[in-house]
C-alpha cells in the first residue's frame, strides 16, 4: 500500500513536468489542461485524509515554486516612481487551495468506492473551477481592484471542462497502479452510517 | 477524527506555517533549484518541439510535391525535400539577420537570449529563457525584443532566467507619452484573456491631450529601465474625475517571442 502511495509522489511529480508542455488554447480564451490539479484531484479521491495532505503538500509547494514571482527589494530610487503596490500573493498559498479541493473530493469517496467513478470526474471540474475563482480572488484581494470580466469566467470554465475531460485517464492510471501495488480504497469516514456499503 | 488523520492535519499545518513564512531569499534559492533541476527536460522538450515542427513541415511539403508531381522522379523528390530544409534554413537566418541587425542599431549592451517557452501558468504572463547567471543575467535586468521593451528578468538559475512579460500586471514601467508632458505606470491588465494584449497607463493627468496613435516610451525614472525605449502606441485615452487613464498596445508581438536581449550593461552606451 505505500508503495502506491510512492507512486502517487511520482505520477505528481511527472506530472509537473509534463504541465511544462501543457499548451494554451488561444481560441478558447487562453484556457489550458492543468495537468497537476487534475493528477491530485484524481489521486485525492482514491486514498485517505493523510496520505491526501501530503499530495496537497507536495503539489502545491511545486505549483508555487513553478508559478509565483519573485519580491524583489525596492530603493527609495524606486519607491518614489512606483507608488502602486507590489504585493503578490505569498509562496506557499497553493497548498491550502490544494488541500481545500482534497477534502472536496474526500467528500465524495463513498461513491467513488462504489465504483461511481464519473461522479468524481465531474466534481474535479466544480474543484478546478473553484480553485481557480478562488485564486484570482486571492490575487485580486491582494492587489486591489476587483476585475471580473466575461473573459476570466470563459477562461476559467473552459480550463475545467478541458482538465474535467481528461479525467477517464488518469482514473485508468491509477487504478493501473493500484491493482500493480495491491492497492484497495479504503473509506473511512462515514463508513458505519452507510448501510449495505460493501466493505 | 481518528487519531491519525489529526496528527496528519496537524502535521500538514506546520508544514504550511513553515512554507508561509520563508524569507524572499529562501523562495528564490527553492525557485533557483527548481529551475536548475527542470532546465534539461525543458530544454530537451523545446529541442523536441523544434524538430516535431520540422519533422512536420517536411512531411507536409513532401505530400504537396507528391499530389503535383506525381509523375517524376525520386530524385527530384529529393531536392524538393532539401530545398524545403533550405527555406527553413534561410527562414531562420532571416530571423537571426534581423536579430542581429537590432543588436546592432541597439545601442545598449545586449546578451540574446532566446524563449524557450512560455510559462503554463494561469494568471502570470511569464517565460522561460535559454540564459542564465552564467551568461551574466541578473536580476530585474530588463529585457528587449523586436519592436521594444518586452519585459524584465525575475528568476535566475545557472544556465537559465524566468522573465516576466509587460503584458502582466506585476511589470510596472515609468512612460511617458511622446512628445508630450505626460508620465505615468504601465502595466498588464487583469481579467483579459484570449484578446490582444493591452496595456494600462495611469497616473495621466485628468484631461491630458493625448490622442490614438502616440508612442509611449520609458522614463527611465525608477532605475529599472533605461530611458527612451518605445513600449507601445496610445489605442485610446479615458479621462477621469482624479486622473486618467490610456489603453496602449504594445510594440513586441508577444505572441511570437521567440528571441529576446537582455540588457547587460545599462551603462554602456
Amino acid at each position: 500500500m505505500l508503495w502506491y502511495h510512492v507512486s502517487l509522489v511520482l505520477l505528481v511529480i511527472a506530472s509537473t513536468i509534463l504541465q511544462q508542455f501543457s499548451p494554451a488554447f488561444e481560441g478558447l480564451h487562453e484556457a489550458r489542461i492543468l495537468v497537476v490539479p487534475l493528477v491530485f484531484l484524481c489521486a485525492a479521491v482514491t486514498v485517505n485524509v493523510g496520505p491526501m495532505l501530503l499530495l496537497a503538500f507536495v503539489c502545491g509547494f511545486l505549483w508555487d515554486t513553478q508559478h509565483i514571482l519573485s519580491h524583489h527589494e525596492t530603493n527609495q530610487k524606486m519607491l518614489q516612481v512606483y507608488v502602486d503596490s507590489q504585493a503578490d500573493v505569498r509562496f506557499g498559498y497553493s497548498i491550502i487551495l490544494y488541500a481545500m479541493m482534497g477534502f472536496i473530493m474526500q467528500g465524495i469517496q463513498p461513491l467513488f468506492r462504489e465504483g461511481k467513478w464519473h461522479v468524481s470526474a465531474l466534481l474535479s471540474g466544480v474543484a478546478i473551477f473553484l480553485y481557480l475563482f478562488v485564486e484570482y480572488m486571492f490575487i485580486t484581494f491582494i492587489r486591489g481592484e476587483l476585475i471580473l470580466t466575461r473573459a476570466l469566467f470563459l477562461k476559467i470554465s473552459f480550463t475545467s471542462l478541458l482538465t474535467m475531460f481528461l479525467c477517464p485517464p488518469v482514473f485508468w492510471v491509477l487504478f493501473r497502479l493500484a491493482d500493480l501495488f495491491h492497492h484497495t480504497i479504503d473509506y473511512e469516514g462515514l463508513k458505519t452510517d452507510r448501510r449495505g456499503f460493501v466493505d | 477524527m481518528k487519531p491519525l488523520n489529526l496528527f496528519a492535519l496537524l502535521l500538514f499545518l506546520w508544514g504550511v506555517i513553515w512554507v508561509l513564512t520563508l524569507s524572499e531569499r529562501s523562495v528564490r534559492k527553492i525557485q533557483q533549484a527548481y529551475y536548475g533541476t527542470t532546465a534539461p527536460f525543458l530544454k530537451g522538450g523545446s529541442a523536441l518541439k523544434l524538430k516535431a515542427e520540422r519533422f512536420l513541415d517536411e512531411v507536409e511539403n513532401s505530400k504537396d510535391t507528391e499530389n503535383r508531381l506525381k509523375s517524376i522522379e525520386v530524385e527530384f523528390v529529393k531536392l524538393r525535400s532539401i530545398e524545403g530544409r533550405l527555406r527553413e534554413l534561410e527562414r531562420e537566418n532571416n530571423e537571426f539577420r534581423a536579430a542581429l541587425d537590432f543588436k546592432k542599431r541597439s545601442s545598449l549592451n545586449v546578451i540574446a537570449a532566446r524563449v524557450i517557452k512560455r510559462q503554463p501558468s494561469t494568471w502570470w504572463e511569464t517565460a522561460i529563457l535559454d540564459r542564465g547567471e552564467e551568461s551574466g543575467i541578473g536580476l530585474q535586468i530588463p529585457i528587449i525584443a523586436p519592436g521594444g521593451l518586452a519585459g524584465k528578468i525575475d528568476t535566475v538559475s545557472s544556465d537559465t532566467s524566468t522573465m516576466i512579460l509587460l503584458t502582466d500586471e506585476r511589470c510596472q514601467v515609468s512612460v511617458q507619452v511622446a512628445g508630450t508632458p505626460e508620465v505615468g505606470i504601465l502595466h498588464g491588465l487583469r481579467g483579459h484573456y484570449g484578446e490582444e494584449p493591452r496595456l494600462l497607463l495611469r497616473h495621466l493627468s485628468r484631461e491630458a491631450a493625448i490622442r490614438p496613435g502616440m508612442k509611449v516610451v520609458t522614463t527611465g525614472k525608477g532605475g529599472v529601465f533605461p530611458e527612451n525605449i518605445l513600449v507601445g502606441t496610445v489605442k485610446a485615452y479615458t479621462p477621469g474625475t482624479l486622473e486618467g487613464s490610456a489603453s496602449v498596445e504594445p510594440s513586441v508581438d508577444f505572441a511570437n517571442l521567440k528571441v529576446v536581449f537582455v540588457i547587460a550593461n545599462k551603462e554602456e552606451g
